[in-house]
């Protein structure tokens, strides 16, 4: 324990330097405006960005670079809830109830809660990586194919979850996200699926147009048809703050989306992202009145947001203690490492014990740094939303397709954008939601990719998510899940059939 | 209104037209526009910093911008396509990595360019030490010792394989030790090294830049390297040669090509610039960071070496049975 501090002590010092929280301030105020923008994201960022690192000292660049992924999280959340419009991946939930709250005039609550959950599970999270960083890293190393398979599996149950419809409409969603995320190649043989002979879907579709498109470009596209009733945003704008009724709703919320994206971060390739998912479906099934998800919640706006922060700063567990990336962004933090000279791995805490507290300790600087950017901010969002709308829709539109083209340099990401927008306002039509086709969307490819591997591995024996106790146990939560999800629907039915 | 906004579009026609035609009569000494250096893979990535150690440098010596843009995707295909087909006058290169110059067409059946005839090779500039890893639990201290025990076990033992390149590396090793073990793909070195370290498969083949880290915490054990002579950053590690498999090499490099056709001068002049570069301290050392001895060949050696590295991987995949890709 004296240990801990002492070398807390050495990371403070060394991120209190002026010139470091320098750079921590340009990170996240970067990862900010990279989070706010539709498209760009903070692993594109980070990429333009690590040239620049050559020259300078070490801990500088890793504190600069982890500012922007972890700044990233506060401002997706932004577009989220004022526009639906998700600025990264992990920030799609906060679409379906910030964004309704922010029709009802509760923009400002919605984004106050948003900031304080993210500000308390970074805290929270750093902590634990401080705590429990080699520990967990090992437990993290005990999930392997099948695990991850079961997760997967536990994922998309919980996206039928999300919907706040009809049940079959929901299915119907996360079944055809999944047949568009096996457009690409096979991940075994190589061999090409579904790309019709064009390049750039060699790779799939990526996530960013489909996102865009179906909750973005709809959105707007629907708005159209509203004709100038869109001013409702503004006229009904009460507070910028979230009220006393507000905190006492969200604070559990808060503390389960933090447990649940603390523990989902550390497991490289896609634990992070599924924080968010799991804690709305979290959030939903222990609420007393399920049927306000959807409409305007807080709960599901705190629970997710505080989800996506922990597993940001989680996810450098795996990094930190083991060498190891969990995802694109620690990968790209390797390379800055191995410019600077020095070797990702386990011996990093101790033979550049300045760089590991004095990462740490800039974590909780960011945090601290981003609400108090973030919160005043939202003053300023709010007057941008009483920007009359037929000037502000040309803006997120031009934005939204800069965004989408600057990722791959590709026109074709821009055209996908604009054919998933024309699909999403059919949907709409259709009362189909899309947050569920973009959650099987992105699992399918990964649960196929662990399945294969997992058979590969058992050499062909399916038992083996059975009979490993890890596996076992997340197949059963999914398993338990189901039922609940299902057994409402089956009451309501023998009671119609008693009736009659 | 409008009247200004016509006034406003005709001029910055105008103005537009005027900078094309006079640009067109500048068409002389090379280079007098920037030059783009295309590499084919996500930034953040080891080619990344070699090309952009290499564009800041040439930036000075040519006296012209040298730009890295980064185009992914097809494992590399999109961005050595674009290059294959660009206008062969020293304006676009492209950053080549031995995956997608040679290994991509040799293992897929429609590629879209040919690493022979579409390009104009420059200069090889690195070679990367590949080492054979274990898991530390496996009961092996050498190379000899774990052909033993896969020969004891056929079929049981699993070998991860971070990329195509060290796919076809172990497929090699298979064949010439006359082992069985089983291929398990995954994509990149962080996901087969988690792999390695769990226990879930017990050989791998990577590079020495991804396992040095893990092999100096004793996460992992290293066998051999697969270079002709021991590696100078881990001389107490026997080569392949050394360990009872005579001949046996394998790395990865990276060098520059040119579309197909480029002048011979623009070539000879890139390519002095460029092994310049290669052999100043500096360059020497960040480059050594990433794992990288340099190398600097001639177009001719490098053209030579492309057409050799060609060859061999093909045969591979057609003595492995390795199926090729549509």
């Amino acid at each position: 324990m004296v240990d801990i501090l002492s070398n807390l002590i050495l990371g403070f010092s060394v991120a209190l330097k002026p010139m470091y929280l320098l750079y921590c301030f340009v990170g996240v105020v970067l990862g900010t405006l990279v989070g706010v923008l539709p498209g760009i994201g903070a692993l594109a960022t980070i990429a333009m960005l690590l040239p620049f690192t050559f020259n300078l000292p070490p801990v500088a660049s890793l504190i600069m670079l982890a500012g922007i992924y972890y700044g990233a999280q506060y401002g997706g959340s932004t577009t989220s809830i004022l526009v639906n419009i998700p600025g990264e991946a992990t920030t799609v939930i906060t679409c379906l109830d910030g964004y309704q709250m922010a029709r009802q005039g509760r923009a400002g609550p919605a984004l106050g809660i948003a900031a304080l959950g993210s500000f308390f599970a970074g805290c929270v999270a750093t902590l634990i990586i401080v705590l429990f960083g080699p520990p967990l890293a090992e437990v993290a190393l005990k999930f392997q194919q099948a695990e991850y398979f079961s997760l997967m599996v536990l994922g998309l149950i919980g996206a039928v979850v999300l919907a706040s419809g009809s049940l079959l409409k929901a299915i119907a969603m996360v079944f055809l996200g999944l047949l568009f995320g096996l457009v690409g190649t096979d991940v075994y043989t190589g061999a090409a699926r579904f790309n019709f002979g064009i390049s750039e879907l060699f790779d799939g579709i990526g996530f960013v147009p489909p996102a865009i498109g179906l909750f973005g470009f709809a959105e707007i596209i629907a708005n159209m048809e509203l004709k100038g009733k869109i001013e409702v945003f503004t006229a009904k704008v009460q507070r910028l703050m979230p009220t006393r009724a507000d905190l006492k709703a969200s604070w559990k919320a808060v503390l389960r989306g933090t447990a649940v994206g603390s523990l989902l971060g550390i497991l490289p390739g896609g634990g992070a992202l599924l924080s968010s998912f799991v804690s709305y479906t979290v959030e939903k099934k222990v609420a007393r009145d399920p049927s306000r998800f959807g409409k305007g919640a807080i709960e599901g706006v705190a629970g997710p947001e505080s989800a996506n922060n922990a597993g940001a700063q989680t996810s450098f567990i795996p990094l930190l203690t083991l060498g190891i990336p969990g995802n694109a962004v620690m990968a790209l933090l390797v390379g800055a490492m191995m410019i600077q000279g020095v070797a990702p791995g386990p011996r990093v805490m101790i033979e550049r014990p300045e760089l590991f507290w004095g990462l740490i300790a800039s974590m909780w600087i960011g945090n601290m740094m981003l609400v108090v950017l973030n919160l005043p901010l939202i003053g300023i969002w709010i007057r941008l939303l009483t920007v009359p709308y037929r000037l502000l829709f040309p803006a997120i539109l031009l934005f939204c397709c800069i965004g989408t083209y600057s990722i791959n340099n590709s026109t074709i990401d821009v055209i996908m954008a604009a054919g998933f927008g024309l699909l999403g306002y059919f949907f709409r039509k259709l009362d189909c939601e899309p947050a569920p086709l973009v959650l099987g969307f992105i699992l399918g490819p990964m649960m196929e990719e662990n399945l294969r591997r997992a058979m590969l591995l058992s050499r062909g024996d399916p038992t083996v998510f059975f009979t490993r106790p890890i596996s076992l146990g997340v197949l059963t939560a999914a398993a338990i899940l189901l039922l609940l999800t299902i057994a409402p629907v089956v009451r309501h039915k023998r009671e119609t059939v008693f009736k009659e | 209104m409008k009247k200004i906004i016509f006034c406003f579009a005709g001029l910055v026609l105008f103005c537009m037209g005027l900078v094309f035609t006079v640009s067109s009569v500048f068409a002389q000494s090379y280079p007098n526009k920037p030059i783009r250096i295309i590499v084919p893979l996500t930034a953040g990535g080891p080619n990344d910093i070699r090309a952009r150690l290499i564009a800041e440098k040439l930036t000075e010596s040519l006296g012209q911008q040298v730009l890295v843009e980064n185009k992914p995707g097809a494992d590399g295909a999109i961005g050595a396509e674009m290059v294959a087909k660009a206008a062969p006058d020293g304006y676009t290169l492209l950053l080549g990595p031995n995956g997608v110059v040679v290994i991509v067409p040799a293992l897929y059946k429609k590629v879209r360019y040919d690493p022979v005839k579409d390009f104009a090779p420059i200069t090889q500039l690195t070679s990367s030490v590949v080492t054979l890893l274990v898991n530390p639990s496996l009961p092996v201290k050498s190379v000899k010792e774990l052909v033993a025990l896969a020969k004891s076990k056929p079929g049981q033992l699993n070998y991860a394989s971070p990329a195509a390149v060290h796919h076809l590396t172990t497929e090699m090793f298979k064949l010439m030790a006359g082992v069985d073990i089983v291929h398990i793909p995954y994509k990149g070195s962080a996901p087969s090294m988690t792999a390695l370290i769990s226990g879930e498969v017990s050989i791998m083949f990577d590079t020495s830049l991804s396992t040095m880290p893990h092999i100096k915490a004793g996460k992992a054990r290293v066998l051999a390297v697969c270079s002709a002579k021991r590696s100078p950053t881990m001389p107490d590690v026997p080569t392949m040669s050394e360990s009872g498999l005579p001949g046996f090499e394998a790395n990865t490099w990276a060098g520059v090509l040119a579309p197909a056709g480029t002048p011979k001068e623009i070539v000879k002049r890139l390519n002095t610039e460029i092994v310049k570069i290669l052999h100043m301290p500096s360059v020497k050392e960040r480059l050594s960071s990433v794992g990288d001895e340099i190398v600097g060949s001639t177009p001719e050696e490098f053209a030579v070496y492309i057409k050799a590295e060609l060859e061999r991987y093909t045969k591979v995949i057609k003595d492995a049975s390795i199926p090729r890709i549509e």
